[in-house]
């Protein structure tokens, strides 16, 4: 029982940071359309950041600092980049800031090289929580898990219970009307990925400290990231917390699976024949944890392919 | 009279061609840019640091030995390409270590190459491609590892642990789902019985795709166990520490490859008391300590993860050079092999050689632990590692894979 | 037509004569732009030409070059065909994958048909490691060129020929395919799929053809790739392969037929090169990369035929001349800073600095120091002025053109 209480928690933890860096993806998308590939390296700019202030500023500030950083960086590659790039299509904005990640992730590695830098969770925010059936949960996950939350509850209400989240929404439908009437539709497209930069940015302050601050950690998020903003609907917020967290619990409950095709087989008697043909049919579902995700948005794709929650196709 | 001046001066002109022969040329091809390039910069420190070695000392055959570093950006693909351009370009030594695949790819190009030139013959210096079907089923003649491999780290650690004292009954086995974590798997168990310990779980996870490990964690805890042997490198290493120390899961760590730069800063206090199995360890003694020195003066950091042993094959190298250094005249493949099959010399740590049925090289072995006692410190913590038990070269070798059917030349 | 023609044979020629001009090391590197050049051409059949953008094409890329070796290995290594038709089980296996992938995939478009070739591929990469009868785990398959046709297949000259057979062969092909009603319709698929499906055209069959001949093509490229290395790896599968190609097909020109092989070409010439003389080439090819994009949104080829072809006025060689020496001239400085930098951050840095002090460092033959002012004076003013160049060149074309009209 406690073990699945641990799972769960664990699941939805990792899925609600998941949901911490798809957020911006998603709105950035709902809004321009623009399959943001230098997303997740927002998230390492903002880790390495964090990192840089820390002995300056002490934690605290450190992981307010370097979001804003990230936000500025966010809204100059936004008016000076992709707006560029935007009458050209939008494979030219994705290619754009596909380019943009090699750059960030090779700049990342001549500045501080190749190995992960010593930024770790400071020693007052490192204690457990609570135990339970012998097993310790840390503070810090919960507090990674309460940033999340709260920033869901802001943008949520910011999004439907404010004049500019009226805009913005608006604007994500139908840009054009929304400039017809009168708004600035440029501002909004900045200051969407502004936000959507600081919020990975403070998703890589958060989270470099708990996981590892490394040159490769945009390439490792990148892509599931991806994932959570397709099977939960491009451009919604709510689907986007939902994937995140089933992908997380999916991958955490998974890890404890240790059945294969062959054991499926085995029910209706043809265990043996599997297990002598090898290959695919012995591979046991523990192994294929990270790879579940893609499972998942192959199905969502060809059976709902506007996402959970997605409306728009 | 004029003519008998031309004539020599002609012939002085050739005399000098012969007497100065042909540079060795000796190639590095390593992933050194991208994302996978730390651990190649690594072996590239390494090789030069050896190279100049031989070099300072006269070179070979009255020639500097001439260095090249090729980038195989990479992977396999751009390994071959590079293989090629560099024996297109002169090189008679290939130099390579940071990964099994491409190792796997020049070995075979090797072999290939040799095939169909022959005369021309090209040596693969496996620095530390440690899969072990590299010198198994994939063996050959025009190989050679100066690496341990996954057998020899696994039964060290685990006896060293063992008669130290420091492996509980209950093992947890994790590993990388390839190759390599799939070998120390297979050791992991095989030494169950012969070692004395159970293998209360098994978990074979993907490569460098894991970000949370807690999951499996806590399929640990659950399995009871209080000893957790993973053959898990860089991230995958870190993050599953990290996790366990986390969850205040009471284990010690037995690994293979703790000492990466950077592991021990991130890991911090959570790696206290984790035990490796290494080919190195800089406080053994006068003589590591004078290496670890001279390293330092030389590239700015003391040898660590795979550098001693790449620095060690490199000198290896050197030695089966300086066995055939009296004649002159370029020198074959061959018989760099045949002398590095002959040749034994003594590293800091203890005696090195080649064996000459599959060509893996025979080490000692440190087992050693991460304290605060350790007085070389890593990664500008204070924590180090100590050695606490060395296993010789004869002691922690493997036998040979009777899938290794080398095939000799002549 | 007739200067096309021209054209074509001249480039046929060079390349046919390229053995005897170049070193063995550089002759390695032109099969290496061949086939990347075949690739980006098969993948701009479906990118550039049906305007369906696909993130997965390292899938049939690698499926070619497994079905070679496994078909070379065949009967004890005898191979299942004489060397030279080798490619043909790259294609074969490269059609059949791309009608199962194909038919899935072309129901969706635009960025769901993207994400549903990179599910597809990712997925295939993540199993081959586990199937280690076709995929050779970590250490891949290795296989050996036969002897075929009174060709010994060992020298790099024969593969060479061999692989430029091949190439200009798919290559004409898919030249070919452009002319016929075939290749109109796919332009169709791209401009307007709604009006082709009124005009009674199922744009579902259509696509999944395309799509599967685009990764026949690519399984040659991949067939060609495996004979070339003799072995496959499943780390051909990776993202970075698919993600290749893309970026050289739109840095050469997605819609114009030479221009993804001409950017392929040259990308991996780029690489080649640059990746032996400097660590940043990566940073290199980034920033290449977006400028691309930002500044030449039709590609280099793209916008050289468009220049060709009047759009933007009429040129003026002075004023290209000066934009180029411009160009030139903050590349000068850019390279200058980056390189430093990088060499000032590196471990070698840190190990020179053990002696105490700042030493000065390496760079174009003469030693800088780090906290000299010429040293970053110099990259500053050698940007400041190249960039100045080419703006005053603009400003002054652009009053010329306004004074025309």
């Amino acid at each position: 029982m406690e073990q699945i209480v641990f799972a769960l928690l664990n699941g939805v933890i990792y899925g609600l940071l998941l949901f911490m860096v798809s957020a911006g993806l998603t709105l950035i998308f709902g809004m321009m359309g623009v399959l943001n590939f230098a997303h997740a390296s927002f998230y390492m700019v903002g880790a390495y950041l964090a990192y840089t202030l820390q002995p300056v500023t002490g934690f605290w500030l450190a992981i307010i600092l370097a979001p804003l950083l990230v936000a500025g960086l966010g809204i100059f590659v936004e008016r000076f980049v992709l707006r560029r790039v935007h009458a050209y299509g939008h494979a030219h904005e994705l290619l754009v800031t596909f380019g943009l990640s090699v750059v960030i992730a090779e700049v990342i590695k001549m500045f501080y090289g190749n190995f992960p830098v010593d930024y770790s969770v400071p020693s007052d925010l490192n204690f457990s929580a609570f135990a339970l059936g012998g097993m310790e949960y840390p503070f810090y996950r919960l507090f990674m898990g309460g940033v999340a939350v709260v920033m869901f509850a802001v943008l949520y209400l910011m999004l439907t219970r404010t004049r500019v989240g009226i805009v913005v929404r608006a604007a994500i439908y139908r840009p054009r009307m929304v400039e017809a009437l009168g708004h600035n539709v440029p501002m909004v497209f900045m200051a969407i990925f502004g936000i959507g930069a600081f919020l990975a940015g403070l998703a890589g302050a958060i989270a470099g400290a708990f996981y590892t601050t490394n040159p490769n950690m945009a390439l490792e998020l990148g892509v599931v990231v991806f994932v959570v903003v397709v099977v939960g609907g491009l451009g919604s917020m709510e689907g986007a917390m939902l994937a995140s967290i089933i992908i997380g619990v999916m991958n955490s409950l998974a890890v404890g699976v240790n059945v294969s095709l062959a054991d499926v087989l085995a029910r209706v008697g043809l265990g043996d024949w599997a297990r002598e043909t090898g290959g695919i049919l012995t591979l046991q579902l523990s192994s294929l944890a990270a790879t579940l995700p893609f499972f998942l948005m192959l199905l969502v794709l060809l059976v709902r392919p506007s996402g959970l929650l997605g409306e728009k196709e | 009279m004029l003519k008998t001046a031309m004539c020599c001066s002609a012939l002085a002109i050739m005399c000098a061609g012969a007497a100065q022969a042909e540079p060795l040329q000796v190639a590095l091809v390593e992933t050194l840019s991208g994302s996978q390039a730390s651990t190649g910069l690594l072996y590239r420190t390494a090789a030069q640091y050896g190279i100049a070695k031989i070099n300072a000392a006269g070179g070979f055959r009255g020639e500097p030995i001439k260095f090249v570093e090729y980038d195989s950006q990479g992977g396999p693909v751009g390994a071959a390409d590079r293989v090629k351009a560099a024996i297109a370009d002169g090189a008679r030594v290939i130099l390579q270590g940071s990964s099994s695949s491409v190792a796997g790819q020049i070995s075979e190009d090797v072999r290939k190459y040799n095939l169909r030139n022959k005369g021309k013959e090209v040596l693969y210096l496996n620095l530390g491609g440690e899969a072990l079907e590299l010198t198994g089923e994939k063996c050959h003649f025009h190989v050679i590892r100066t690496s341990p491999n996954a057998a020899i780290r696994f039964q060290t650690l685990t006896k060293g642990m063992k008669e130290l004292g420091l492996m509980g009954d209950k093992v947890y086995s994790i590993n990388q789902n390839y190759s390599w974590g799939v070998d120390v798997q297979s050791i992991i168990k095989a030494n169950a019985e012969t070692v004395g310990y159970t293998v209360v779980g098994e978990t074979l996870h993907e490569v460098n795709k894991i970000q949370d490990f807690s999951p499996y964690v806590a399929q640990i805890q659950q399995s009871g166990a209080d000893t957790v042997l993973t053959g898990n490198w860089s991230n995958d290493l870190l993050l599953l520490m990290k996790a366990a120390a986390d969850a205040k899961l009471k284990v010690r760590f037995g690994t293979s490859f703790l000492d990466q730069p950077g592991n021990i800063g991130n890991a911090g206090s959570v790696a206290e008391g984790n035990v490796m199995s290494a080919p190195f360890n800089p406080e053994l003694n006068d003589a590591t300590k004078a290496f670890a020195e001279d390293y330092k003066a030389k590239t700015g950091h003391y040898p660590a993860y795979v550098e001693p042993y790449a620095v060690f094959g490199m000198d290896m190298f050197a030695a089966a050079l300086k066995s055939l250094d009296d004649a002159t005249g370029p020198v074959s493949a061959n018989e760099i092999v045949l002398a590095l099959e002959n040749t034994k010399i003594e590293t800091p740590v203890g005696s090195l050689s080649i064996r000459a049925e599959d060509h893996q090289a025979e080490m000692p072995m440190i087992i050693q632990e991460v304290s605060k006692e350790a007085a070389f410190k890593v990664d500008g913590t204070e924590y180090g590692f100590k050695p606490l038990k060395v296993y010789t070269g004869a002691d922690s070798a493997d036998p040979v894979q009777a899938t290794c059917k080398m095939k000799r030349p002549g | 037509m007739l200067k096309k023609l021209v054209a074509v044979i001249a480039v046929l020629a060079l390349l046919l004569a390229l053995p005897a001009l170049l070193s063995e090391s550089m002759l390695n590197a032109s099969v290496q732009m061949l086939i990347a050049a075949l690739f980006a051409t098969a993948f701009a059949l479906l990118c550039g030409q049906a305007g369906m953008l696909s993130f997965g094409h390292a899938a049939y890329f690698g499926l070619g070059a497994f079905a070679t070796v496994h078909a070379m290995n065949a009967f004890g290594g005898d191979g299942l065909l004489p060397t030279p038709l080798m490619p043909l089980a790259g294609a074969a296996i490269g059609l059949i994958s791309g009608l199962g992938a194909g038919y899935f995939s072309t129901q969706r478009t635009g960025t769901y048909f993207a994400m549903i070739t990179l599910a597809l591929a990712e997925l295939l990469h993540a199993l081959a490691p586990h199937l280690k009868e076709v995929f050779g785990g970590e250490a891949g398959i290795s296989s050996f060129r036969m002897p075929a046709w009174g060709f010994e297949f060992g020298s790099t000259i024969e593969i060479y020929y061999l692989v430029l057979g091949w190439t200009v062969l798919c290559i004409a092909l898919l030249w070919g395919l452009t002319l016929t009603p075939f290749g109109r319709l796919v332009l169709g698929l791209r401009e307007n799929s709604h009006r082709l499906k009124f005009l009674g055209y199922n744009t579902h069959a259509l696509g999944t053809f395309v799509f599967a001949l685009s990764a026949a093509f690519a399984g040659v490229a991949g067939a060609l790739q495996a004979l070339n290395i003799e072995a496959a790896n499943y780390v051909v599968l990776e993202t970075q392969v698919s993600t290749a190609v893309l970026l050289n097909t739109f840095i050469g020109g997605a819609k114009v037929f030479f221009g993804p092989a001409i950017g392929a070409a040259a990308m991996t010439f780029f690489g080649h090169v640059t990746s032996d003389l400097t660590r940043s080439w990566l940073l290199y090819q980034g920033i290449i990369f977006m400028l691309v994009m930002m500044y030449l949104p039709r590609g280099i080829v793209g916008e050289i035929l468009a220049r060709f072809r009047g759009e933007g006025g009429a040129v003026n060689p002075v004023a290209v001349l000066a934009r180029f020496a411009g160009i030139l001239v903050a590349a000068a400085g850019f390279v200058m800073a980056i390189e430093l930098t990088q060499r000032f951050f590196s471990t070698d840095y840190k190990a020179a600095r053990q002696a105490g002090g700042w030493p000065a460092v390496e760079f174009a033959g003469h030693m800088w120091a780090p906290f000299a002012p010429l040293t970053w004076a110099l990259p500053i003013v050698l940007i400041a002025a190249g960039l100045g160049l080419v703006t005053f060149i603009n400003r002054r074309e652009a009053r010329r053109q306004e004074a025309q009209i």
